[in-house]
């Protein structure tokens, strides 16, 4: 249990809530347009391609690429300053959607956009997992 | 259906005192450039019949109607508009379209805020990423830059000559928070890193400070105190994905179709355009905009933007006031209050034509992006 951990969590509301239960089992899980396939991320209420409202929650395989990535090298929040220098990243996953998250286990030094990677989950407190990267070869 | 080409004009623009000023609500910033760009303009506050209000990210408490309420102005035509920094160029067509079908004479638009003495929203994130350590509209643009370092080339190499001859001009504009500051090449590769891949000099810097224009018809114009501004092309286009998912980090964002719509309805060509004021949040977002309004080719930036061309004296002046970069962050009101000073000729030491060894201007081109190039909109604006 990490009842010490400081940082932002993410904002639960009822649209994103069945993404972050999945997490938490330490499933990867978007919403999937019954109607024309589109896998949609972040989760919302209508397939932003065709408007259908019917969707499912397929798993997907956790793996992809880094499409890209910054570096910080300051710290905007007080809860990052022992992190410097961190990364965030946009991973391409490969069903299709990119998300935001973090590339860990590599200097960021040694990062590069394409670079295959593949999510694990971090449990950062009793009700949050979040899933984050680490770099494959 | 006719067109909204040269119907109607900007005739008022309104500043008041910016960088750090302390102690004073956004509110107060609305007012005062409001109150400026009504006696600019030579009007009286009973003529003032349509209001649009943008905003501060940092303080929606301020609306359309509590504007008016101060303002001591009843108008027939009001709303608060927010298209983050699209919006100014948003105010302004919706202005025009408002005189232009006599729904009112005079919509005076603003923008004001405190958010560098005040309490300011931009660390948070626009679209989410803060459970990531995403702070700050910085590293969402960061993210564009770099893929855009990937996927054509681009970079620090590039950036620089950007920041470099927008700081020319800020150094001929007593009104910019670098009036004062030269910047070298060396000085900008020395700046502190701050999101990689950019750096200091890389990121605008938010002010305190208020920012007002009026529109009228192009008729009604003609009578009033100052030269009229005339709005030739109008255009927007907000592609709006999230952009974790964006296809326009690397172009083509908005600036290409609302540009396109722009030129079309001007009737004009972009060898007209005798300056560009563009929306300059980020170095990286002036090199993608003006790639995709079509100046020049994807990827061919780094040969096109070079500062010689782009400051003083140059055959592409670019952003003439020293933008948000070096002036004021002013969301799009900076380039485009910039473009009307300009075509004035009220610029001063900086004013394009002789006095800067530049083309005069007749056309001037201005560029408002918003969100994370997620919203967009052009204006083409004529003496
Ligand atoms: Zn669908």
């Amino acid at each position: 249990m990490m009842t010490s951990y400081t940082k932002p969590l993410p904002i639960i509301n009822d649209d994103n809530r069945q993404y972050w239960e999945y997490c938490k089992q330490h499933e990867l899980r978007m919403q999937q347009c019954n109607d024309c396939g589109y896998i949609r991320f972040p989760p919302g209420i209508i397939c932003p391609r065709c408007h259908s409202m019917a969707a499912g929650w397929v798993k997907l395989s956790g793996r992809g690429k880094i499409y890209s990535f910054v570096v910080y090298r300051v710290s905007y929040h007080p809860s990052y300053a022992d992190d410097i220098p961190y990364v965030v990243a946009v991973i391409q996953l490969a069903e299709g959607p990119r998300m935001e998250s973090d590339v860990t286990g590599i200097k960021v030094e040694d990062l590069k956009v394409d670079m295959p990677v593949e999510v694990y989950f971090d449990d950062v407190t009793d009700e949050v997992s979040l899933p984050k990267f680490k770099a494959v070869s | 259906m006719e067109s909204l080409k040269d119907k109607a004009a900007i005739v008022g623009v309104g500043y008041t005192p910016q960088g750090k000023v302390p102690g004073r609500s956004s509110l107060s910033f609305h007012l005062e450039a409001a109150k400026n760009a009504i006696s600019d303009a030579g009007l009286k506050i009973q003529d003032v019949d349509g209001l649009l209000v943008q905003p501060a990210m940092g303080d929606p408490s301020v609306t359309a109607a509590l504007v008016a309420q101060y303002l001591g102005v009843r108008v027939r035509f009001l709303s608060v508009l927010d298209a983050f920094g699209a919006s100014a160029g948003c105010q302004a067509q919706f202005a025009a379209m408002a005189v232009a079908h006599g729904l009112a004479n005079y919509v005076v638009c603003t923008y004001g805020e405190n958010a560098r003495s005040g309490v300011s929203e931009y660390g948070t994130a626009l679209n989410g990423g803060l459970e990531y350590g995403l702070f700050g509209p910085a590293a969402c643009y960061a993210i564009a830059a770099r893929r855009a370092m990937h996927e054509f080339g681009t970079g620090p190499e590039t950036w620089k000559e950007i920041a470099v001859a927008q700081r020319r001009w800020a150094n001929l504009n007593p009104r910019a928070a670098m009036y004062t500051r030269p910047m070298t090449y060396q000085d900008y590769y020395d700046a502190r890193i701050l999101v990689e891949p950019f750096r200091l000099l890389d990121i605008c810097q938010i002010s305190d400070s208020g920012r007002a224009f009026i529109v009228t018809t192009a008729e009604r114009a003609r009578d009033l105190k100052k030269r009229p501004v005339y709005i030739m092309g109008m255009g927007q286009d907000h592609p709006a994905t999230n952009p974790q998912q964006a296809t326009f980090l690397t172009g083509p964002t908005g600036a290409k179709l609302s540009g396109e719509q722009a030129l079309k309805m001007a009737g004009i060509t972009l060898k007209a355009i005798d300056a560009c004021e563009i929306y300059d949040c980020f170095t990286y977002t002036v090199e993608v905009e003006l790639m995709d309004y079509g100046f020049y080719g994807r990827g061919e930036g780094k040969d096109f933007l070079k500062a010689g061309r782009l400051g003083p004296g140059g055959d592409f002046p670019l952003n003439t006031s020293g933008g948000l970069l070096s002036e004021a962050y002013q969301m799009g009101f900076t380039p485009l209050t910039e473009a009307i000073v300009q075509l004035r000729g009220e610029a001063g030491d900086r004013q394009l034509g002789v006095p800067t060894g530049t083309r005069e201007p007749e056309i001037i081109l201005v560029s408002n992006n918003g969100g994370v190039m997620q919203t967009h909109s052009t204006l083409i604006l004529r003496k």
